[in-house]
């Protein structure tokens, strides 16, 4: 008798367990990226965790052709999520995830009427470090901006761990504010326990205008940007 | 005859329409300013102004309302702002243009009168998500603002009394169109200024504006 009662008490908690709301629910950002005509738009998500404009980029992840992009967060919280497209003006939305649940939200972006002002991504190369033996690799990323603007969005995504990173600049820049200098920007990857593939990694740059590069995928050969027409 | 009775129907007409002091038509030319630079750039190499990405008109429309509160600029920019304020950084920024003042106050009258009849609700955009530590942020601002208050304002101006004064603002003085910020800057010429563009005037608006919840932007005090 007191087995049955047992058995059939841990039987009903596990039952709770597994469907009381929100139990391992994963915590998601999900959404739809349109142009203003209508039609979806391909391109990057990219979070920063906490206050929008914090530069702190943690996940992120690539929108499909048909607009859709989907990002699993290990904590629910505030973030600022970025949009980018190569044509569009990147768009920067404040959000708010609850842990365990999903935001769907839509993002509208808007063409860039002219690229004459768009800061330019010259070259991309991969190379192993020195210091490191074989176990890092150095992403160096050639920047200029026509205007002088450029912010600290000099952004690299690797699609292989859904992480996005903000490259170091060539100088200490005092301010988050303060415009960014030209010239050659680092990342170093720890390789360590799995090589990098230059195949996973996306690149995107904007100023302190909201001015933003094509997104330079691989083999990271930058092209002419294109005036996109409502 | 009929020439005169026209006249006097003008008159009457005119006199009709006509709001308020006789510089009240100064303040619907600085909304209709304040429109043009929210819709074009200044520099035709740059056609970017702020209408092209903040097209919606039903996402502005509660922005007047808003302010002041917590803008959310690269750390440790981010604080409390007025919606003034807001723009003269967002101008700075986005038009270049160093002396931002007039083309800012340009567009917070447009932008107010765009808001008229949402109810005042400082910190919270409808429609948008709330976000805790911004209005943790907000209430220190408030509290600030009172201290602040008390010292400069008090011994004169009951706050429960005064505070809906400021949603006359943008308001027209002698021919002059005037900011609540200069307004108080000025004030109290016996005092150390607040500064228009400072946190200390963002404060004692927060405070005025945090016993206004729920009145109506542009309505009668």
């Amino acid at each position: 008798m007191i087995q049955t009662v047992f058995s059939v008490s841990l039987a009903l908690w596990l039952l709770a367990l597994a469907f009381s709301p929100g139990a391992d629910a994963a915590t998601v950002i999900t959404g739809i990226v349109r142009a203003q005509s209508g039609h979806p738009v391909p391109g990057l998500a990219l979070l920063e965790k906490g206050e929008i404009h914090n530069n702190r980029w943690d996940r992120g992840t690539l929108v499909d052709t048909s607009g859709r992009f989907r990002i699993e967060l290990v904590e629910g919280g505030q973030y600022g999520l970025h949009v980018y497209a190569s044509g569009y003006i990147y768009k920067p939305n404040a959000v708010k995830v609850e842990t365990g649940k999903t935001l769907d939200i839509e993002v509208v972006l808007v063409p860039e009427p002219t690229r004459a002002n768009d800061p330019v991504i010259k070259r991309v190369e991969f190379v192993p470090s020195e210091k490191s033996k074989g176990t890092a690799t150095i992403i160096r990323m050639e920047v200029a901006d026509p205007n002088g603007i450029l912010g600290p969005q000099v952004l690299a995504f690797d699609a292989a761990t859904g992480r996005t990173f903000a490259m170091t600049p060539p100088r200490w820049v005092w301010s988050l504010k303060s415009n960014y200098p030209d010239g050659v920007y680092q990342l170093e990857i720890d390789t360590s326990k799995a090589p990098t593939d230059p195949r996973d990694w996306h690149f995107v740059v904007a100023d302190h205008k909201c001015n933003t590069t094509d997104i330079l995928s691989f083999p990271h050969e930058p092209k002419p940007p294109q005036v996109i027409r409502p | 005859m009929i020439l005169a009775i026209a006249l006097v129907l003008i008159a009457m007409v005119s006199a009709e329409h006509a709001p308020a002091g006789a510089h009240a038509g100064s303040l619907a030319a600085l909304v209709a300013k304040g429109e043009q630079w929210w819709k074009s750039s200044p520099d035709p190499r740059d056609p970017v102004a702020c209408a092209t990405c903040h097209y919606d008109p039903d996402e502005t429309r509660g922005w007047a309302a808003s302010f002041p509160k917590y803008r959310p600029l690269p750390p440790p920019e981010g604080r409390v702002m007025t919606l003034l304020q807001a723009n003269v950084e967002a101008v700075q920024r986005h038009y270049g243009l160093p002396d931002a003042e007039q083309p800012a106050l340009a567009i917070t009258a447009y932008l107010t009168s765009r808001g008229s009849g949402m109810p005042v609700s400082p910190g919270i955009v409808a429609g948008q998500p709330v976000f805790e530590s911004r209005l943790r942020v907000l209430a220190q601002s408030v509290r600030r603002g009172e201290r602040l208050y008390t010292r400069r304002c008090r011994s004169c101006h009951d706050a429960g009394v005064v505070a809906p004064a400021a949603l006359l603002f943008p308001h027209v003085v002698d021919g002059q169109v005037e900011s609540l910020e200069r307004f108080l800057e000025r004030h109290r010429p016996d005092l150390p200024p607040l500064g228009w563009n400072a946190q200390s005037s963002a404060d004692i608006i927060a405070f005025l504006k945090s016993k206004l919840a729920g009145r109506q932007v542009g309505g009668s005090p």
